[in-house]
């Protein structure tokens, strides 16, 4: 029960030690603090006292500091009684604020009904799967696809594919982020499920990165060839890579753009997102990792990314062109047995 | 033709047939125009939005597949003269398509008369028996699956990825409606050469076609 007691002297000595006050130390008290909120046993006194410190670890709160944002931690907390402080994220996300205070948004969530201090991402680190669990918890999925469906073919399909932000956002660039999905146990038609590093756990040596599957030459970028190899090996026959179009740059506009009535917006050629694509992978932490993928690779109509098509958008140049000429091809005929049989009318009439 | 030869008419196509035969054109017909602007939206927009494009090939889909189901059944179960009808026989591959094929680009324009003559038992010659098979159990049923497969991604992910992957997939369905655009060129150019240009599509609405009597049609 109170098993944290036995560790009090020590603790207490590091109090003693440990610049409290200074942010600038963020890391020493960080560790200072996790030692009580980052065990499990503080669940006893509270479940909302248990801080993940490996999801903690991955933030970039982390670098400035338990106390950065509760400022008034006594060294006899927690015997003192005094409930601790916490910052406003105004103090230090202004701008932030300010942009989502003018959407409609902020009266329905505040910023810590997306956002757990102790556990924030960056967008590069979350999944599209990621950002769209933190609005199912008010905006239930299959409601979400319902409502959606009454103007978006597929809108399951889209809502899958897609996070939120990319259409209830004002980034005004999006590229293409490619996740591994692997098939779904149990399913016969074969759902796919993005997978995270335990999923992927089985197809790796001991101690290497899921990266390591794909980027097989270690460079830090991915190949067209590199994708062939992993596409056409069978060892991973039950995994792919799906796409996602990702926001560039995160807004807090929150507001329903009247663009995106416009499937154009997206399923068009020729849009910037085309140029660069990224390959998404999970990290054994949960935050995901990305890099480069060769350009024009998820239009490679063999090697590329099989499992990544979206109309309009990813047509493969060539094939257009052999579907046209076969077009041609059948106008051709008409035209040309038509002239000939112009020529040679009378003929026929003789007869 | 000469005046003295006596016209005869013949009921060539029954109901069922010309029914699932206009539903499958104006269908396939709708699909090009609609596939072309899914396609390449920046070049065509026919239809003003996209999804009115996508919503209308949706249902032109789904119309082409259950009238091929139509097709299908009345000639397997009611008319049960599919074989006869659509699969060239021994005759038809040893000669037929060459002198089919020999009228059609040669003798035609000599004036000469059509070695076929459509009778109920053998309505399509050799060179409309072998492509009316390959459009009608190739290429039809091609389009049509990976057209429902292409429909409901989410559900058939597995099966998707089991056939290659949804970039193999729409990529094919883009080259067979190719071909479809092809074959109707043909096609409808084709049936303008019966013995006036207009009696095959007569034939193809009312069922009856006009020959001479003992004589020839096309
Ligand atoms: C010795 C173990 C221990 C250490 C070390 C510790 N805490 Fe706590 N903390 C607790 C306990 C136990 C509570 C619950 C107190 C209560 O409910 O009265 C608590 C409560 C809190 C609360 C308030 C929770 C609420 O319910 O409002 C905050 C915030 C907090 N601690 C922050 C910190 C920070 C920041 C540090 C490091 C500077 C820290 N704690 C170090 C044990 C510890
Ligand atoms: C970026 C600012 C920030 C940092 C850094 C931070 N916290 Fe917090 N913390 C908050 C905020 C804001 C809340 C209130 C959360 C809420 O209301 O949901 C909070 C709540 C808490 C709570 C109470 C949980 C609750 O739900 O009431 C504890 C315990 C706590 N923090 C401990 C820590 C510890 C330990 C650290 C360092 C390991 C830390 N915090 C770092 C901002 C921060
Ligand atoms: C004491 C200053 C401070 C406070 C208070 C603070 N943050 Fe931060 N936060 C930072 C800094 C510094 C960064 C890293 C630079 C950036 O992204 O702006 C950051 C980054 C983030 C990120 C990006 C993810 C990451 O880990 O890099 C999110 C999300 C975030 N903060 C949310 C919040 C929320 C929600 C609150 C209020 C509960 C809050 N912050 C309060 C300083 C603060
Ligand atoms: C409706 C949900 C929601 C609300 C409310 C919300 N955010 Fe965010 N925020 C997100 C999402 C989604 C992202 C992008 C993914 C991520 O970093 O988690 C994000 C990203 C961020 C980032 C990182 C930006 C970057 O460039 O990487 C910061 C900082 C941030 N939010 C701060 C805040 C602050 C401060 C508030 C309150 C004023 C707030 N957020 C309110 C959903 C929300
Ligand atoms: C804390 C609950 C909560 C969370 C989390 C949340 N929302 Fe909302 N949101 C609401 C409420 C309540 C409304 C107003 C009722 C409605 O339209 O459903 C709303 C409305 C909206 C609207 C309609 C705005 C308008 O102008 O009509 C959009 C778009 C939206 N949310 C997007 C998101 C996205 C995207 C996320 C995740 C990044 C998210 N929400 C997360 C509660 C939430
Ligand atoms: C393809 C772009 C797109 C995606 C992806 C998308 N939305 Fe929307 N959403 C829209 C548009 C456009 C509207 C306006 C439709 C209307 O007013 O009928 C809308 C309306 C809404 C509304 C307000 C009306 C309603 O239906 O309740 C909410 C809430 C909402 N979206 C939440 C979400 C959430 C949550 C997600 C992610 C799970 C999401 N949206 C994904 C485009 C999108
Ligand atoms: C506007 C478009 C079309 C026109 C004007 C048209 C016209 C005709 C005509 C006049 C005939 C009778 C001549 C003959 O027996 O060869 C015919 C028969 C036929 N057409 Fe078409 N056609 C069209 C589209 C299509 C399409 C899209 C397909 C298939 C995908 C198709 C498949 C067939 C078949 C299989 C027959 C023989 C039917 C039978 O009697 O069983 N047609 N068509």
């Amino acid at each position: 029960m109170m098993s944290w007691m036995k560790w009090v002297p020590i603790l207490l000595a590091a109090v003693l030690l440990s610049p409290l006050a200074a942010p600038a130390a963020g890391a020493a008290a960080n560790h200072y603090c996790i030692t009580c909120h980052g065990e499990k046993t503080v669940i006893n006194k509270g479940a909302h006292l248990y801080i993940d410190p490996v999801k903690y670890e991955l933030t970039t709160h982390a670098k400035i500091g338990c106390v950065a944002c509760h400022d008034n931690v006594t060294k006899r907390h927690p015997a003192d009684g005094v409930r601790p402080s916490r910052a406003k994220c105004q103090d230090c996300h202004s701008s932030v604020f300010s942009e989502y205070q003018q959407s409609s948004h902020s009266q329905y969530a505040g910023c810590t009904d997306c956002h757990k201090p102790h556990a924030t991402k960056p967008l590069l680190a979350v999944s599209s799967r990621d950002i769209n669990s933190q609005c199912a918890k008010c905006h239930e999925y299959s409601q979400t696809v319902k409502s959606h469906s009454k103007w978006l073919p597929r809108a399951a399909l889209h809502i899958d594919a897609l996070p939120c932000i990319t259409c209830h956002t004002g980034s005004e660039n999006y590229f293409i982020t490619l996740y591994m999905a692997i098939k779904a146990s149990g399913s016969p038609l074969g759902g796919f499920n993005l997978a995270d590093f335990d999923d992927l756990r089985p197809f790796l040596s001991a101690g290497k990165n899921a990266e390591t599957m794909i980027d097989s030459d270690g460079d830090g970028a991915i190949s067209v060839s590199e994708l062939k190899k992993f596409n056409t090996n069978s060892r991973y026959r039950n995994i792919i890579l799906l796409g996602t179009m990702m926001p560039e740059v995160v807004t807090h506009s929150y507001q329903i753009l009247n663009n995106r009535w416009d499937c154009t917006f997206c399923h068009v050629s020729g849009s910037k997102a085309q140029q660069i694509s990224y390959l998404a992978f999970p990290g054994q932490d949960g935050a995901y990792g990305r890099m480069e993928v060769e350009k024009g690779a998820i239009l490679d109509i063999l090697y590329g990314t099989p499992d990544f098509y979206m109309i309009g958008f990813t047509r493969s140049k060539i094939l257009s062109i052999i579907g046209g000429l076969i077009a041609a091809a059948g106008l051709m005929v008409p035209i040309l047995h038509g002239t000939l049989r112009f020529l040679t009318r009378n003929r026929r009439k003789e007869q | 033709m000469s005046p003295d030869t006596t016209m005869e008419k013949i009921y060539l196509t029954p109901t069922p047939v010309r029914i699932w035969h206009w539903l499958n054109a104006l269908g396939i017909v709708t699909l090009c125009v609609t596939g072309l602007q899914i396609r390449f939206p920046e070049y065509a927009n026919i239809f003003g939005t996209y999804k009115a494009a996508i919503k209308l090939h949706d249902v032109a889909g789904v119309t082409v597949s259950i009238s091929f189901l139509i097709w299908f059944f009345y000639y397997l179960f009611v008319a049960r003269n599919l074989v006869k009808l659509y699969v060239p026989n021994l005759d038809d591959i040893r000669q037929g398509l060459f002198k089919q094929a020999f009228f059609y680009f040669f003798a035609y324009f000599l004036g000469r008369q059509n070695p076929h003559t459509a009778t109920q038992e053998s309505k399509f010659n050799a060179i409309q028996k072998l492509s009316y098979l390959f459009i009608m159990f190739l290429f039809l049923p091609l389009v049509i699956v990976s057209g429902l497969l292409l429909m409901n991604i989410e559900p058939l992910r597995g099966w998707i990825v089991m056939i290659g992957g949804i970039a193999f997939l729409a990529d094919a369905h883009y080259l067979i409606a190719c071909s479809f655009f092809a074959f109707l060129c043909v096609h409808i150019y084709m049936a303008t050469l019966g013995h006036t240009p207009f009696s095959h599509f007569r034939q193809m609405w009312t069922g009856w076609e006009e020959v001479e009597s003992g004589g020839r049609s096309k």
